[in-house]
């Protein structure tokens, strides 16, 4: 309570002391203005209605609103005085004179002389929001416009435009970087991986006028192109292998997902069908595990171990970072700030988000058997089959046990204090409502140890137990392999979805229950049908609105696009199906516009739209806008192929120019680079710089996919956690993979990589902050991982005719200078090899595109 | 950038020397006057160095914070929120509240205070005879008696008293204090969490994450022995004088290249960043090396016992470290070694459980402020004291007490707050918050504000719109803050 209300108080007690209050003069206007449009005829939110004085001691649901005679025990009064929270009315408080009548009124008995009102008079806060005129108006809800190359003698129409802005401004180009610095930054561009001695001879001995092509298209056709673009998607989808939150469970498929990204990325999977496969993989026609592991894309979010069922709160938690990450991921717009109230800056309707709440509400978490159906069903049948059988067996164990049970409780009981014992010995119809409570505590949590029974039952029983048990364990052990399945999604009804392995009861909801109950998946005959969602009137999970029909963001809706197509079986919805229709819609605005941004900005450091992820009014203007168009329409008539996309802006101009032209006009004038005067210099992300060491060192494993890898963690950083996994390996080859297998543990994150700017991985992220801070440093002069890969390196060069020479032509793509060669034979006089490898893995040029 | 001012080694050298001496922002701002940092540290605290010190909004009563979060939630009505009625009611249900939700099984009878509270102090405040050395501060401190939490269950009570927010993502209050004023040393991190020896509090890391600010402002974790922080030291193989010369030639060769990329501010603030970091490790050993204080403050906080001894290190850690001008020492009590009995989660046995942890941290707690308010430091540094939520008053198995979000008590010492007032209260059962309820977003509010922060004005650009750590929440408690 603010100093102000508590004044209010103080003041309310004066002030009103007079006469007594009358409801229809002096509480009903209130009521009228402030109370009724929440809690009246329309709409009674918390279930609470305010129009008769019976309704209001009735009471919503947090109890009685009124007790006549006692203002302090009204909740009516406590919440427009402050005393509870939130502040009532919701959209301004009450004049200190009116809080002062409500009270007098309660205290003296809260005479009611007026009818309920008529429902028309007051209008509950609309879910309607018409968009202004001129919504559209701004660039980003326009469809992109084919702008003409400008003719300026660029040759290269990026070029061409770049050089519009340039020349407007009076800034000149750098010149072309020279072919060594050229062939380090399309490596660790395009591979995240620095070129090989060998690989960079064969850029600089190719002659041909191709040579930047050829360069270009091998990288472009390697598999290691797919590890380090592959990577950057998953910071958008929030890829992790565990749930977070308390337990932090492992998600023991995850990676099918992450290994789905990097083959997509390296069979040139059309962006296009790529979005189609991840929110609607189980709805296409062309359906297979690859489809079905794509999905994985909306199972993303962490995850708390309380079963949604329970927990409806948490069910909308995780479809608004859902549609946080299909807004801002694929559109570029915040949409999710339309949860509670309609767009505070963009033309985006609280119903917006309701109609995408909507569209995604069916989904429900499920794992894809990745083998046929009948192998499948085979494999669920002998399950279910088994679990039959044990269940009758452990029935008839309990059965056998239970006499030897009721002998040894009440020993058991005697542990437990004098009150809880009176209470159990107690008969169950004269127990006291106290007793009752304490019994069924105890007598519910109390167990028996088997090897207990096993003392006093009768040899006869115990052999029986025994066999029992063996029989136990030998259906355990008749369980069929397990299957492979994918983590993905599927439409279902949540409000059945049994429980899963970690899935937790909720807080006071009782025991686990493990079997199924009612079916969560669409298995009849005809058509599925999506349980109904609601318009949450200020986002609160308890005062639904009407119910929603799936739609999307309106400002860039154009026509009427289909909002739902169900496959010929309708066995889903159709509506995630009808979502990915629309995003990859040639109508759509955003979809190509945005990820042509976020490929733009990974290849020069800086965004067109610097904000990736916001496109909207508070995010920053293109600096090109017509490029950024050109860009769009050209990726998609070139099929959403983003490898032709990379081909295209890493021929231009602008991808070669040197990043160290220090042109003093060009820095004074435009010293942030925004008219891409110069290339901009860019520290490597966390898992390059990893990959750099391991693959300069000579040490880095290539295998690919599969089960994430876990490098050795100190002590006391596992100490830090307690739930989930971290299978702890050996610092050797095993581990030494490229980093975007090391398992991605939310709770945990990988302290090398968090301490070179890892983002929150659970959120989708855009772009990386890069931080300068002195653990940075720490890491990589300290740590054994980094020593020993120095070691490794210093190994790697010993031999050669000189280990300098040789060392920084695998570090950095070119021989050293001559000082720099003096400098370092100086060093070796009175240090050892792997002292200076170690020295090279630290220098500011190794950590750097340039 | 003159060719003097770069000379790695006289710097280094005198960095290095003075870091034990004169901490925090008077030396830096002595260096920045002498001229002596003008490229290693205003440079970069200008262009990059998220840490570079930041003008409060107004003048603050705090400049530092020390947490203590007693991890596992206390039991107020045990400790510091006495209610008669739960003798008078014992044994009979808690009725006419609605529906009692406990975390585990079903509800039991109200039980009554398992420990006996005595009035202490010139104010005569009530304190459990389990903290008879808090106890002789309560003059010195607020209590809180209606504090709310925004879960039942740990993990998300632990994220919301970190960030306002109970789900993971979100900075926490560490983060956005350091966020808003900076560091005080750049020696030192400036942001460390320590805590317990049994193992890391409920939520992980995830507690002092910077969620989607920048990772730089994340805490530094401590550790109570040894090495505090990870990669602090070179291996052995390397050795001091090994890594002297490594640094030296990587100065040397990045010094060289600079050259290429003439006003670059990020290569010169990573070049910085490694001298930074040479000086964190002189530094921070240092800071955390308690033996080097007399032997009557070793006994103040407890040192010389086993039982209070690993909490009176965390305790006397957190008092160097500020002192040496961290400005946000995390300590928690309570680690997830075995739940039930590491941490305050008391459902199993009230006066075992909190009777051992009180012994373990009462007397350091204590020995805490005198020790600050002896240094004259208690007046611009805030210490507060509470769990992730209250406990219930109704038993569970007749000896134990279930969570309670509904209410807790918590308390606010130093920052020239007003010792032994009481605000909010809870309601008779101490169920829920009765008078003056708390939400964390108030709590956060009344932190930023002692530290001359304005909360709806600290904000942090993320997702389309100004982030605050009160959302659109959060009102001063006018007992506490300046308004």
């Amino acid at each position: 309570m603010s100093l102000r209300s508590l004044i209010l108080l103080l003041t309310a007690q004066v002030s009103f002391a007079a006469g007594p209050i009358s409801f229809s003069k002096d509480i009903q206007p209130i009521f009228e203005t402030s109370c009724w449009k929440c809690h009246g005829a329309s709409l009674q939110m918390s279930k609470l209605d305010l129009r008769t004085r019976d309704s209001a001691i009735a009471g919503g649901e947090h109890g009685t609103a009124l007790v006549p005679g006692k203002s302090s025990e009204s909740r009516l009064f406590r919440h427009v005085a402050g005393q509870l929270k939130p502040l009532m009315p919701m959209d301004g408080k009450l004049t200190v004179d009116q809080i002062a009548a409500i009270k007098q009124w309660i205290d003296e008995g809260a005479k009611w002389d007026a009818t309920a009102p008529t429902t028309t008079k007051v209008s509950g806060p609309s879910e309607d929001m018409q968009l202004p005129p001129d919504a559209r108006k701004m660039w980003a809800y326009q469809k992109p416009v084919r702008h003409v190359v400008p003719k300026n003698g660029e040759a290269h129409p990026i070029d061409a435009f770049l050089a519009e802005t340039r020349n407007a401004a009076g800034l000149k180009a750098a010149p072309q970087a020279d072919k060594l610095t050229l062939v380090r930054r399309a490596y660790l561009d395009l591979i995240g991986l620095p070129p090989t001695p060998e690989e960079t001879t064969r850029f600089l001995s190719d002659k041909s006028p191709q040579a930047w092509e050829n360069l270009i298209d091998r990288l472009l056709a390697s598999e290691r192109y797919g590890e380090r673009w592959g990577r950057h998607w998953l910071d958008v989808a929030r890829y992790a292998d565990s749930n977070g939150y308390e337990h932090d469970f492992d998600r023991p498929n995850s990676w099918r997902y992450r290994d789905y990204v990097i083959h997509a990325f390296n069979t040139d999977k059309p962006y296009n069908v790529f979005l189609k496969e991840q929110l609607a993989g189980d709805e296409l026609e062309w359906v297979n595990y690859e489809t079905l592991t794509a999905t994985g894309f909306l199972r993303q979010h962490a995850k708390v171990g309380f079963r949604e069922k329970d927990n409806p709160e948490f069910r909308y938690e995780y479809l608004d970072d859902m549609i946080a990450t299909v807004s801002r991921g694929i559109l570029g717009l915040t949409v999710q700030c339309a949860r509670c109230h309609n767009h505070k800056f963009d033309p985006i309707a609280q119903k917006d988000y309701y109609k995408l709440q909507a569209t995604l509400w069916g989904a429900v978490e499920v794992d894809h058997p990745l083998v046929p159906r009948d192998q499948a069903e085979a494999f669920q049948k002998a399950n279910a089959a088994i679990d039959a059988k044990i269940k009758a067996v452990k029935l008839e164990l309990a059965n056998l046990e239970q006499p030897y049970k009721d002998k040894l409780l009440p020993a058991k009981y005697a542990v437990f204090p004098k009150n809880i014992q009176e209470a159990i010995a107690t008969p169950e119809d004269k127990r006291t409502p106290g007793q009752a409570l304490l019994a069924s505590q105890v007598i519910r949590t109390v167990t028996v140890p088997s090897e207990e029974i096993q003392k006093i039952a009768t040899p006869e029983d115990n052999a029986a137990r025994k066999k029992l048990n063996a029989q136990i364990r030998e259906l355990e052990k008749q369980r069929p392999a397990p299957i492979p399945v994918a983590e993905g999604i599927t439409d279902g009804d949540y409000r059945f979805t049994p429980d899963g392995p970690g899935d937790e009861p909720a807080p006071g909801k009782g025991v686990k229950r493990a079997a199924i109950e009612g079916s969560y998946l669409f298995q009849g005959s005809g058509c599925y049908q999506a349980p109904p969602s609601y318009f949450l009137i200020r986002g609160d999970v308890n005062s639904h609105g009407s119910e929603m029909q799936p739609g999307f963001v309106s400002v860039v809706t154009y026509g009427n696009p289909p909002t739902a197509l169900p496959p010929p079986d309708c066995h889903t919805s159709g509506r995630r199906l009808a979502l990915a229709e629309w995003l990859i819609s040639p109508d759509n605005p955003l979809t190509a516009r945005v990820f042509v941004n976020r490929v733009w900005q990974n290849h020069f450091g800086r965004g067109i739209v610097a904000t990736v992820d916001n496109f909207g009014k508070m995010g920053e203007k293109p600096t090109h806008p017509e490029l950024l168009d050109w860009l769009a329409l050209e990726f998609q008539n070139r099929g959403w192929s983003v490898k032709q996309l990379h081909r295209l802006i890493m021929t231009s101009k602008a991808y070669q120019m040197s990043s160290q032209f220090a042109d003093a006009n060009a820095l004074a004038k435009d010293p942030n680079d925004l008219n891409l005067w110069r290339f901009r210099i860019q520290r490597l992300d966390a898992e390059a710089i990893r990959d750099n060491i391991l693959s300069v060192s000579g040490a880095l494993n290539l295998e690919m996919g599969g089960e994430p890898v876990f490098p050795k963690l100190p002590e006391e950083v596992l100490g830090s956690m307690k739930y989930g996994i971290w299978n702890d390996q050996e610092d050797g080859p095993q581990t030494w993979r490229r980093s975007v297998y090391v398992y991605r543990k939310r709770g945990l994150p990988f302290p090398m990589f968090e301490v070179f700017d890892l983002p929150d991985q659970n959120i989708s992220c855009g772009v990386r902050n890069i931080s300068t801070v002195p653990t940075q440093a720490l890491t990589l002069m300290n740590d054994a991982f980094v020593i020993k890969q120095a070691k490794i390196f210093a190994d790697r060069v010993r031999s050669a005719a000189d280990p300098i020479d040789a060392a920084y032509r695998l570090a950095l793509a070119r021989p050293p200078t001559s000082e720099e060669h003096q400098v370092a034979e100086t060093f070796l006089k009175s240090n050892a090899l792997d002292a200076l490898t170690h020295v090279i893995l630290n220098l500011n040029e190794f950590l750097y595109v340039r | 950038m003159s060719a003097d001012s770069r000379n790695f080694k006289s710097r280094r050298q005198f960095m290095f020397e003075s870091c034990g001496g004169i901490g925090g922002l008077g030396l830096l701002s002595l260096l920045q006057q002498e001229g002596l940092l003008a490229d290693s540290c205003s440079a970069n605290s200008n262009a990059s160095s998220p840490y570079s010190p930041k003008k409060p909004h107004f003048p603050p009563r705090a400049k530092r914070v020390i947490s203590l979060f007693m991890s596992g939630g206390v039991s107020h009505v045990d400790t510091f929120d006495p209610k008669p009625a739960l003798s008078k009611y014992a044994g009979q249900p808690l009725t006419g509240k609605g529906e009692i939700v406990v975390r585990q099984g079903n509800p039991g009878p109200l039980m009554p205070a398992i420990f006996s509270f005595k009035k202490y102090g010139q104010c005569g405040m009530d304190v459990s005879e389990i903290f008879p050395k808090i106890a002789e501060h309560v003059d010195d401190f607020a209590l809180l008696r209606s504090v709310t939490s925004l879960s039942n269950d740990h993990v998300q009570a632990h994220y919301g008293l970190s960030s306002g927010v109970i789900r993971m993502g979100y900075p926490s209050l560490g983060s956005w204090v350091t966020y808003g004023l900076g560091a005080e040393s750049q020696n030192l991190p400036a942001f460390v969490v320590i805590y317990d020896m049994h193992g890391g509090p409920f939520g992980g890391p995830a507690d002092w994450s910077a969620g989607f600010m920048p990772a730089a402002y994340q805490a530094t974790v401590f550790r109570a022995a040894g090495d505090p922080i990870i990669d602090l030291h070179p291996p052995k193989e390397v050795g001091a004088s090994g890594q002297r010369a490594r640094l030296d030639l990587l100065g040397k060769l990045n010094e060289m290249d600079a050259a290429n990329y003439p006003g670059n501010s990020e290569l010169s603030a990573r070049i910085s960043s490694y001298e930074l970091a040479y000086r964190m490790q002189g530094c921070a050993p240092e800071a955390v090396d308690v033996s080097r204080e007399s032997e009557p403050t070793k006994k103040l906080y407890g040192l010389d016992n086993p039982t209070t001894e690993p909490f009176a290190r965390q305790c006397l850690m957190a008092r160097r470290l500020v002192e040496r001008g961290v400005r946000f020492v995390q300590l928690y009590h309570g680690g997830l070694g075995v739940q039930n009995v590491d941490t305050w989660d008391a459902h199993a046995d009230v006066r075992e459980n909190h009777g051992r942890h009180a012994a373990e941290v009462d007397k350091p707690i204590a020995g805490l402020l005198t020790d600050l308010k002896a240094r004259g430091m208690l007046d611009d540094t805030l210490v507060i004291w509470h769990g992730e939520f209250g406990r219930m008053p109704i038993s569970q198995r007749g000896v134990g007490r279930d969570h309670n979000p509904g209410t807790m008590s918590m308390w606010m010492a130093g920052a020239k707050i007003k010792g032994g007032q009481i605000i909010g209260s809870s309601d008779e059962f101490g169920y829920k918050a009765e008078e003056q309820p708390i939400s964390v977003h108030d709590l956060h509010a009344t932190i930023l504000n002692l530290l001359g922060l304005d909360h709806t004005k600290l904000t942090y650009y993320f997702n389309g719109r100004n982030m605050r750590l009160t959302d659109v929440y959060g009102e001063l408690i006018p007992q506490i803050a300046t308004v």
